[in-house]
């Protein structure tokens, strides 16, 4: 075998991991083929279904970048929740969906990550109309907010609004992906599946901030009410 | 932002029902833009120029009830197609731009109910652009206001018509007496008319513009055309009469040796049910009631649970503190509207309330000649919000039953979208323990539906003064 | 049997996929280890399912773990389907059998499609892709074929591919086996029984549902990197249960309407209830190799009364492709439990 074949096979088994190449893809190749063969973003939440296990349990996950992207700024959002304490959880308590939620500060984006029944536009409705105080004060520290406060006058808005900053949930299977950009056209032909770490590539890049997968359940299929009045603590 | 209210601004039907007996439904496209909107100023000019004039409610009910009534509603592509202002276009909701279609998994539209399988015109649904709806106790009465509403044809194209009538009392084809609750509005019902167990409702339940059953929260009423409007969700319901009964049928026979059977009917107490009947016969009038909330009669089970003997259009109960023995969790009224009842979206009660005005189609259902003819319900229900009072309420009430943990997994026996394999249905009994029912097939099917606006006589005004 | 000359085609399609089968061997999954143990089930596993197995008693179970290929050369550490078929035995000689895989979702629907795809895995030659080539889809950000192992020839991938983007009910199945890898132990590997199975309630209530081994290790594969070794697993298991049991837990899932029921090549989300049926101890390596691994017959339509199967054409199918192949290559025969 001429020696400079056996050298070039070397070279390109090695390009993933070659500085220069990852250098290349990142800035040439990848903006190349998002201009080619673009990839809209991906909505976010889960997919509506009418079944009932996918419709209890459903995460939200949802980023909203600080205006003030300082630690005073981070400490105004802190203290805006934690004013609003008691609020929050009567709230919660009485929207009667809702498993689990926390609010996160990460970096300069005050976050909301909960675990809910239902209709995701029902549970926010039902929300600001209970904790619509709170959203107000926090939604004015985050950018673009004030378009949709007072959200209890907003209501059409500030569902859109939260919807569109609810992370796009990466379905469990790979070749899932494929069909989410197609948007489920029934009958279209199937992609080349060596394509599929382009079209993962271009996706993250429409959405950078998305949840892989729609999490790990140690009890699917039960809503909060059930668990509630399984256990005996009322609903 | 709650002004003055006045009543003639807003269409018929709405806050108060005509009770007329005959329906037609003209689903209509828009053929020329200019000719529509001459004929939508027409509709509400008072001199006609021979097309029909739009009813409108009145401080009063009328004391002689008109021939017939007159009213439309527009879809998103309507309002579009008639070059309505963009600024106008974009305040309306997303669900009512994006069309009852694009709905359909919310709605339990799936399967056999799936828009792929609706017939003409509703396969269409760009085309539709205005609904139009003609009240009287004639079909005679029907055609004529057809052929003035039609007029040349310049204006609109009739894409379909779905007629619907009441032949026996107010009553639907599953055999229930219907009709029998609807919202009272302090601006239209004294206190204690129809009282029926439930606060009047405010009128932003209904229409744009004034506060709603949510603390605090109001709509975003559209300019120009918003203020006085309501939004409705038409729906051809076709019902499955046959599998109906044989349904009640089955489960007569499964109960008639179930072990506790005699709580749910005591032996003896069939001749309550109904007189002459079999146990056989009673059972199935049992389950019947059980599974909708109130007997054939109308008769409420909160208040006549053992047998239908109640004034039938008794309605002033609610579900509080009253145990599930006699109106079960999951039955089909209370699920759809479960008043003051404990439910697990707390700030939920009261809040999706509907009114709704829909009348039979299809001949009779006769079970001595069973045939398979289409027959049901053309469903009109009206709401300030789609998505907060008609799909919420569809979507985790109705279907997948999110209010009560003791219904969770399970959809409305009636109406919801049941797959034999998998459905149930529970009926509580008074010592505590419960029967399942299981084997629930679809008894509804939908078969075609748009969401229209019914705008206020002077929003018609405007966009019948469109210029451009 | 009126179903045995498609269950032949079936059989023989298959061992077309592998020019190197012995006769006398099963057509695929030929090289396995049998290993003995027990299983009980979990006190709520009555609840869901009337049969035997499940009433909670102590239970003898005999397992065969194996490699997909139906070649007879060993080659443990390549990228490969696992199997792991159970056998319960039961009272008075019956018995019932659990036949799972490493991979969730099969790769088609229907007999057809099989007939089809096994056409499409006709090993072909495959040489190393040429260096320019792999350039260019990398360049498009695709991924390049994988280069074939060491010694190999003839290979299936390139078939595999072709049949997966002319298919879209085949993508997952085929992706997901060709990146499987090869576990470091038989015993630290999730199983599949990928069928629909409908179980009996005591009360009558029947569920559609699929069963799964979750192994209370965990899942190890063989890193990407390490060179592949030709045979580690049986030895690694030997050495595995001198020192300490292998457990297993039988996680069942129950579908809901509108979840493909009878169509194997999509797996359930896992959104939906999961129930712990028992657990599954494994204690050695069976001493008679040649009565526990290769006499023994396995169907996965051998059930119970409590167990039915779905409209899954091919569960359905695998009842009489199994049989045949188990005369093909003189196994014993289990007689079916006659209900």
């Amino acid at each position: 075998m001429p020696s400079n074949e056996g050298w070039l096979d070397r070279f390109v088994d090695g390009l993933p991991s070659n500085p220069l190449f990852m250098f290349l893809a990142r800035r040439v190749l990848v903006p190349y083929w998002a201009w080619r063969t673009p990839v809209t973003p991906q909505p976010g939440g889960p997919r509506v279904s009418i079944q009932p296990g996918d419709n209890v349990q459903c995460m939200m996950n949802l980023i909203m970048p600080l205006k003030d992207k300082s630690p005073i700024g981070r400490a105004n959002a802190a203290m805006a929740i934690s004013q609003y304490k008691d609020e929050i959880y009567a709230g919660l308590d009485n929207v009667g969906t809702v498993h689990f939620a926390r609010f996160v500060i990460v970096d300069d984006n005050i976050c909301m990550f909960s675990v809910y029944d239902g209709d995701f536009t029902n549970y926010i409705r039902d929300f600001i109309t209970t904790i619509g105080s709170v959203f107000n004060a926090v939604v004015e520290l985050v950018e673009e907010g004030e378009a949709v406060i007072p959200c209890e006058q907003n209501v059409e808005a500030f569902i859109e609004w939260v919807h569109a900053r609810d992370m796009y949930q990466v379905p469990d299977l790979a070749t899932d992906i494929l069909k989410d950009q197609k948007g489920d056209k029934a009958g279209s032909s199937p992609d080349d599946l060596r394509k599929l770490p382009r079209e993962v590539v271009l996706q993250l890049r429409a959405n950078p901030n998305v949840s892989l997968g729609g999490g790990y359940r140690a009890y699917p299929g039960y809503s909060a009410a059930q668990v509630r009045q399984k256990f005996g603590v009322g609903w | 932002m709650s002004t003055a209210f006045d009543h003639a601004d807003v269409q018929g039907n709405i806050l108060r029902g005509y009770r007329q007996r005959r329906v037609r439904h003209l689903v209509l496209e828009i053929a020329d833009r200019t000719a529509a909107r001459r004929w939508l100023a027409a509709t509400v000019s008072d001199n006609g120029d021979g097309v029909p004039q739009i009813t409108r409610e009145g401080r009063e009910r009328w004391t002689t009830k008109p021939d017939t009534c007159f009213n439309i509603g527009l879809t998103f592509e309507g309002l579009a197609k008639l070059g309505t202002p963009s600024i106008s276009l974009d305040m309306f909701p997303k669900e009512f731009v994006e069309g009852m279609n694009a709905s359909a998994i919310k709605l339990g539209d799936v399967g056999s109910s799936a828009p792929e399988n609706w017939p003409a015109p509703f396969n269409e649904p760009k085309r539709i652009h205005l609904v139009a709806s003609i009240y009287a106790s004639e079909i005679a009465q029907l055609d004529r206001v057809q052929h003035q509403a039609l007029g040349d044809g310049k204006a609109l194209k009739l894409l379909g018509a779905c007629d619907g009538w009441i032949s026996r009392d107010n009553h639907v084809h599953f055999g229930y007496r219907d009709n029998i609750a609807q919202p009272r509005f302090a601006e239209i019902h004294g206190p204690e008319d129809h009282a029926d167990g439930q606060p009047r409702a405010p009128l932003g339940t209904v229409l744009l513009g004034y506060p709603t059953n949510f603390e605090g929260l109001t709509w975003r009423v559209p300019e120009r055309v918003g203020h006085n409007g309501s939004f409705n969700a038409f729906r051809v319901l076709a019902q499955d009469v046959a599998g109906f009964e044989a349904y009640l049928t089955e489960t007569a026979t499964y109960l008639l040796t179930h072990p506790d059977v005699d709580e749910l009917l005591p032996p003896g107490a069939e001749a309550n049910i109904g007189e002459g009947l079999s146990r056989h016969a009673a059972l199935r009038e049992v389950v019947a009631a059980k599974m909708c909330g109130r007997w054939r009669s109308g008769a409420p089970l909160a208040l006549s649970p053992d047998k239908p003997t109640h004034n039938v259009t008794a309605n002033n109960f609610d579900y509080v503190g009253e145990d599930a023995s006699r109106c079960p969790y999951g039955a089909h009224i209370r699920r759809s509207n479960p008043r003051g009842g404990q439910i697990v979206q707390r700030v939920a009660n009261h809040s999706r309330r509907l009114v709704r005005r829909g009348m039979p189609y299809g001949p009779d259902y006769d079970p001595t000649r069973p045939d398979t003819k289409e027959r049901g319900l053309l469903g009109n229900f009206l709401g300030a919000n789609i998505s907060a009072q008609f799909e919420a309420m569809t979507y985790d009430w109705i279907n997948l039953g999110l209010q009560d943990p003791r219904v969770t997994g399970s959809n409305d026996p009636l109406l919801g979208a049941n797959d034999p394999a998998t459905s149930w249905f529970d009926l509580p009994l008074k010592s505590g323990t419960t029967i399942r029912l299981r084997g629930l097939p679809r008894f509804v099917t939908t078969r075609g539906g748009a969401y229209t606006f019914l705008p206020s006589l002077s929003a018609i005004r405007f966009l019948g003064a469109l210029q451009n | 049997m009126g179903n045995s000359s498609v269950a032949k085609q079936l059989v023989d399609a298959i061992i077309s996929d592998f020019p190197d089968h012995e006769p006398g061997t099963r057509p695929v999954h030929t090289i396995g280890v049998g290993v003995e143990g027990y299983f009980v089930a979990s006190e709520v596993a009555r609840t869901y399912c009337i049969a035997e197995h499940f009433n909670g008693e102590r239970i003898r179970a005999s397992v065969r773990f194996s490699n997909g290929s139906g070649s007879p050369v060993q080659h443990d550490g390549r990228s490969d389907v696992r199997g792991m078929a159970t056998r319960f035995h039961l009272k008075n000689d019956a018995a019932t059998d659990l036949i799972a895989m490493t991979l969730s979702e099969f790769f088609v629907r229907t007999v057809e499609e099989f007939l089809d795809f096994t056409k499409a895995s006709l090993p072909k030659p495959v040489q190393k892709e040429s260096p320019w080539r792999k350039l260019l889809d990398m360049l498009q950000l695709k991924l390049p074929l994988p280069d074939p192992m060491p010694g190999q020839t003839m290979g299936a991938d390139a078939g595999m591919l072709d049949y997966a983007n002319r298919h879209a009910f085949a993508q997952l199945g085929i992706s997901q086996a060709a990146t499987i890898g090869a576990p470091t132990s038989y015993a630290r590997a999730s199983y599949h029984a990928v069928h629909t199975f409908i179980v009996t309630a005591p009360d009558g209530t029947r569920r559609p549902v699929r069963f799964s081994w979750q192994p209370v290790a965990g899942v190890h594969v063989t890193g990407p990197n390490e060179p592949p070794r030709d045979n580690y697993l049986q030895q690694e298991l030997r050495e595995r249960l001198r020192q300490w049991p292998a457990r297993f837990m039988l996680m069942m899932t129950i579908g809901e309407a509108g979840d493909a029921l009878d169509d194997p090549t999509r797996p359930w989300s896992d959104r939906r209830v999961r129930v712990v049926m028992g657990t599954l101890t494994l204690t050695k390596v069976a001493a008679d190799q040649a009565a526990a691994s290769e006499h023994i017959s396995f169907n996965p339509c051998r059930l119970l009364p409590g167990i039915e199967v779905s409209g899954d054409p091919i569960l359905q199918a695998r009842r009489d492709a199994y049989e045949v192949s188990r005369e093909l290559r003189h196994a014993t025969a289990c007689p079916f439990n006659r209900s």
